[in-house]
């Protein structure tokens, strides 16, 4: 299992008494970047949340890093490693760009030079140091999921849990986004995507994860998933036409 | 009559108190859905306090401190986790409706218990007046003034300029988000109840030297502090400021200009305008609900 950094076996649970979950079971490679695919209602955002702490679970272990972490809180699983960007628009509007990085490193230890780390952080978002004067209302779309990536490298992780980045970005917007998180994983950080924009996300990705009602389908090479002609049918839209072709 | 310089040094002097009031006010709605309609009476209780422990032999500083520590302890902590927790999963109405409860208890507790006469309360400001430039000012409306403009320049500056600012209005904007970064929204959300009840203590050592310790003092200056908080921006702690500091003039210029018995209804009638052709107040931005 050390060549994973993330495992979940068999999670149960949803919101209520309607179930989401029935299952899951997958593991998530270290140093790779791993795209969770699937159609709506498969339970995507649902394991996100079950990972971060955020949905009671009824059954089903997390094991990070050779621990099982189900039941910590978001601050114990930010110090353990693992940091999560929601889907949509989670930003302090009303905050300075800086002030709103700054907050990305409140749950760091003594000892942790939090200074250097947002120096670094602006060093790695030109643009973002350019504004960060500025009320974060007053990025664009783009801007503000990087915002939102640099607050989420504050507490150095090393799995990084994103939902959807490109929901609501241009196609120029969503290959920067994209280009940052191949240029994380080559720092060795372990990223988890969940993507409905499916043929760009695989073909930036290491590993693929077919969920369906809430259970893994398949779990293979992100290549190899790309080109199995029962994905492409089923969620990459007109895949079929090219593989006939 | 009043010069005008006096109306307005004093309009402004009770203004910054309504200010107090009215930041305090927003506050808990920011971060907790709280509309606090005991606010009013959460300023008439700490001079009780106050009087009480003065009573009991304490000096008049220890009074203070202690009225202060006492805020905190029963309008701070214990509102919060024996009112606003329990109603709060009822929603912000029930919670609304708790809080008017809460005020008519309040004021029947003190009736009942201390005294329904006015009591005499010390002034911490010299209460003698000053010459300048041949017009007369009260001392004690320059002094309420610059230490209510002070306690909210502090505050301010807390929200503003601090990392514990920051994540106090993370918390209040996005509680979700906060958490998911390692905001300790708990402990964000019960230091703006300690701070509320901090800034009613305040305001109550302030205001209580000119109207006099009453149980049914907190009626008019709830709802001074409400009408300012409206009128400057629901949202907004500088709106809470402007609108304060705006309902105490236009509160002591009516009562000199117009007359003191509609003096209460002329911020009134100014709540209505702005609230017809402005609703999200002077500074307030308009709020988008977020599921």
């Amino acid at each position: 299992m050390s060549d994973s950094i993330l495992s979940v076996h068999n999670l149960i649970g949803g919101y209520g008494k309607m179930t989401i979950l029935n299952g899951t079971t997958f593991s998530v490679p270290r140093a790779a970047i791993t795209t969770v695919i699937g159609p709506n209602g498969a339970g995507k955002s649902t394991v996100f949340k079950a990972i971060f702490g955020l949905l009671k679970l009824r059954e089903g272990k997390i094991v990070f890093k050779d621990r099982d972490v189900v039941g910590l809180s978001q601050r114990a699983l930010l110090n353990a490693g693992i940091c999560y960007v929601p889907q949509g628009r989670n930003i302090f509007a009303e905050l300075s760009v800086r002030h709103n990085i700054e907050l990305g490193g409140v749950a760091a230890g003594r000892g942790i030079d939090v200074a250097s780390r947002i120096e670094a952080a602006l060093d790695l978002f030109p643009a973002l140091r350019r504004k960060s004067a500025q009320q974060a209302s007053t990025l664009s779309g783009g801007e503000q999921k990087q915002l939102e990536i640099a607050r989420s490298l504050l507490l150095d992780p090393q799995l990084v849990l994103i939902d959807e980045p490109s929901i609501g970005l241009s196609p120029l917007m969503v290959q920067q986004t994209f280009k940052i998180l191949q240029n994380l994983r080559d720092r060795g950080v372990s990223i988890l995507m969940i993507e409905q924009n499916a043929r760009s996300a695989l073909e930036i990705s290491d590993h693929a994860i077919v969920l369906e009602l809430g259970q893994t389908r398949l779990a293979d090479k992100a290549d190899r998933v790309l080109h199995d002609p029962r994905i492409g049918q089923l969620f990459l839209g007109g895949a079929m036409e090219e593989t006939a072709a | 009559m009043a010069s005008l310089l006096d109306l307005l040094v004093a309009g402004l002097a009770t203004g910054a108190i309504y200010a107090l009031v009215a930041v305090g006010f927003t506050l808990l709605w920011q971060t907790s859905q709280t509309i606090n309609f005991a606010q009013g009476e959460f300023v008439m209780l700490p001079a009780f306090l106050m009087l009480a422990a003065m009573h009991a032999g304490a000096p008049f500083w220890l009074a203070i401190v202690i009225g202060i520590l006492l805020s905190m302890i029963l309008l701070g902590l214990a509102f919060k986790m024996l009112l606003v927790d329990p109603m709060l999963r009822h929603g912000v109405l029930p919670l609304a409706i708790a809080t008017m409860a809460l005020a008519i208890g309040m004021k029947e507790a003190v009736k009942q218990f201390f005294s329904a006469e006015a009591s005499p309360f010390p002034s911490i400001v010299p209460t003698n007046d000053i010459s300048v430039f041949g017009h007369v000012i009260s001392l004690q409306s320059l002094g309420v003034f610059v230490v209510a403009i002070l306690a909210v320049m502090g505050l301010t500056a807390l929200l503003n300029r601090t990392s514990l600012g920051h994540q106090m209005q993370a918390a209040a904007q996005n509680p979700t988000v906060a958490r998911i970064i390692g905001v300790p929204v708990e402990r964000m959300i019960l230091l703006t109840f300690l701070i509320n009840a901090v800034l009613v203590a305040l305001a109550s050592l302030l205001i209580t030297p000119i109207y006099l310790a009453k149980f049914s003092s907190g009626e008019v200056l709830g709802q001074a502090a409400f009408i300012a908080a409206i009128v400057g921006g629901f949202n907004q702690v500088r709106g809470a400021i402007a609108g304060g500091l705006l309902i105490g003039v236009l509160d002591n210029l009516s009562a000199a200009y117009v007359s003191t018995q509609y003096r209460a209804a002329v911020p009134l009638i100014f709540l209505i305008v702005i609230i017809l052709f402005r609703p999200q107040g002077l500074l307030g931005r308009s709020e988008e609900r977020t599921v």
